[in-house]
């Protein structure tokens, strides 16, 4: 299912809008990285478009051939896009089991990572950040088979832990499922879609937020590209 | 059932035994047994067990059962393990409704009172949360409307007649001993419903401690939740509050005490604990209250050693746990 964004406008009620966005169409299938300095909106964007945030202007729609569906369908919504925040719950005492549980079968999610197989029993309090995330990014993919949707997942991972997670969320569109990430690690960037199959990449999209509209790079990008690119275009 | 389940639901029996079968009119089993059916040989055993004994146990455990599942819900809904019932300033709403109904001579229960004081700050709370998104915001709001009741209280006192000030401190030290046998159906009703509704919105409560955030792209409607938690809180701690008097404390203790002795986390695993936990500290403490009964209706104050119980129980878990409180 593609995600569009029609003219949207992110921000805040009553001021000025953060970004202005003209159409925008994230194919589904691909790895989608939506880069920008902080204080662009990244995050902004990404609550409108999962729905708990207004736009204050345009909107998101889901779209299968013509039909199309919008956040205000909630169950739709959330049985199509899941979250990922960037910093992992804390002080949480359920367990991993029962975190995935609240959005599918646990052994599906074992499926996707057998390593979280060991820490099932454990409380999510009890984990590494890198192994909550894990855990957090597996919940999203039971939730929804469709878009996982993650603002700067990696942010509080170490290398290990972040291939990790690149490791599973090319999983999630191998098997069909989109990923919309905001992030400012252009590093994990390059070498995250560096290793997506020829098909995953020709989906995928680089793209860096501006106050008006978004600048589209070039996925095969190198990672001096990328900074110079960042350094040259990006907000904030 | 676990060896810790098993004892724990050998301690709620034990417990609501011994305050069938104790006090001061000396009965034995059998008696008691009989004048449960209506056929004691003795009048007094009948009205001593069945408008004495019975309403208090039951009053007791079931404001036990309420108070702790609040004390979780709000401890939920903050995600802060220091929240309480008392913290959305219901309680001291009460207290307002109980000084205007004694201090001013207004001639209601207090009962009625404390409930009208009750549902003053549920309505004022809940236009609150209409205009504040975040639970934390709400409780700012009832901790003022708290801080303003009791200044209010405080006003009423120092007017007040020495009789009429006595009758409102009495009050305050809270009791199961003044309810009737209907006041404690209804706090039984309170329990179905209370206990219904967390099992229903378990999978809300559960996704809402991943975040606020997380927690609405799980599908869980912030607006609809802050609604309902309001008005089963207000509903069942405004009738609590009513019935026995601010008892606020019980709340905040027992889910501290169920997660030192008990692993679920989940609402639905954790429910029926929590309220095994809440009847055991409600009737422990109103046993203590019923053996320093000195005969003339002097005894230690229910809110008093619902703290004397309940303090160093929380206190005793933060320090023996690394400050898991999860």
């Amino acid at each position: 299912m593609n995600l569009r964004l029609r003219e949207a406008k992110v921000g805040h009620v009553s001021q000025t809008p953060l970004l202005e966005l003209d159409s925008w169409l994230l194919e589904a299938g691909g790895m989608h990285m939506v880069l920008g300095g902080n204080g662009s909106g990244k995050s902004t964007l990404l609550r409108s478009i999962l729905g708990v945030h207004p736009f204050l202007g345009g909107d998101v729609v889901l779209e299968v051939g013509s039909r199309e569906w919008g956040p205000a369908d909630r169950s739709h919504w959330v049985n199509h896009l899941a979250f990922v925040p960037s910093m992992p719950p804390k002080q949480v005492g359920l367990t991993v089991k029962e975190v995935l549980e609240l959005s599918g079968d646990v052994g599906d999610a074992l499926g996707q990572n057998p390593r979280m197989k060991a820490w099932l029993g454990l409380r999510l309090s009890q984990l590494s950040d890198g192994q909550a995330q894990q855990v957090m990014v597996a919940r999203a993919v039971l939730q929804s088979p469709c878009w996982v949707v993650l603002d700067e997942p990696t942010a509080f991972l170490d290398v290990a832990a972040q291939n990790e997670m690149w490791a599973m969320l090319i999983r999630h569109v191998e098997q069909g499922g989109s990923v919309l990430m905001a992030t400012h690690d252009l590093r994990g960037v390059q070498r995250g879609l560096s290793i997506t199959t020829p098909e995953v990449k020709a989906k995928s999209s680089i793209s860096l937020l501006r106050k008006r509209g978004v600048v589209h790079l070039s996925v095969e990008a190198t990672l001096e590209e990328l900074e110079s690119e960042f350094e040259g275009n990006a907000l904030g | 059932m676990s060896l810790r389940g098993a004892g724990v639901t050998a301690l709620v029996l034990a417990l609501v035994a011994g305050h069938v079968f104790w006090g001061e009119v000396a009965m034995s089993p059998w008696e008691v047994l009989l004048a449960a059916k209506g056929d004691a040989s003795s009048e007094l055993h009948e009205v001593v067990l069945q408008a004495v004994r019975i309403p208090r146990v039951l009053t007791a455990a079931a404001a036990g059962v309420l108070l702790a599942w609040l004390g979780l819900l709000m401890q939920t809904w903050f995600r802060n393990p220091l929240a309480g019932p008392g913290v959305l300033g219901i309680t001291s709403g009460g207290s307002l409704g109980v000084a205007l109904a004694v201090l001013l001579g207004w001639g209601m229960p207090t009962w009625l009172g404390a409930s009208l004081g009750c549902i003053g700050v549920l309505i004022l709370i809940g236009m609150g949360a209409r205009r504040f998104a975040s639970p934390v915001t709400t409780l700012v709001f009832g901790l003022m409307i708290s801080y303003a009741a009791s200044a209010a209280v405080t006003v009423l006192e120092s007017s007040a007649s020495a009789e009429s000030l006595q009758t409102f401190v009495f009050w305050g030290m809270g009791t199961f001993g003044k309810a009737t046998l209907w006041q404690a159906a209804t706090l039984l009703g309170l329990v179905v419903m209370l206990g219904g509704w967390m099992r229903w919105r378990s999978g809300w409560l559960d996704a809402w401690l991943l975040g606020e955030e997380l927690a609405q792209t799980m599908g869980v409607s912030q607006a609809r939740m802050n609604r309902e938690i309001l008005l089963v809180t207000g509903l069942a701690l405004g009738w609590v509050t009513s019935v026995c008097g601010p008892l606020a404390f019980l709340g905040l203790a027992v889910p501290h005490v169920y997660r030192f002795f008990h692993a679920g986390r989940s609402h639905r695993d954790s429910a029926f604990g929590v309220a095994a936990w809440g009847v055991i500290l409600a009737l422990a403490a109103d046993g203590l209250v019923r053996f320093t009964d000195a005969g003339g209706g002097a005894h230690w104050p229910l809110n008093a050693v619902l703290a004397m119980l309940g303090a160093p129980v929380v206190v005793s878990v933060l320090w023996k746990r690394t400050h898991d409180w999860s």
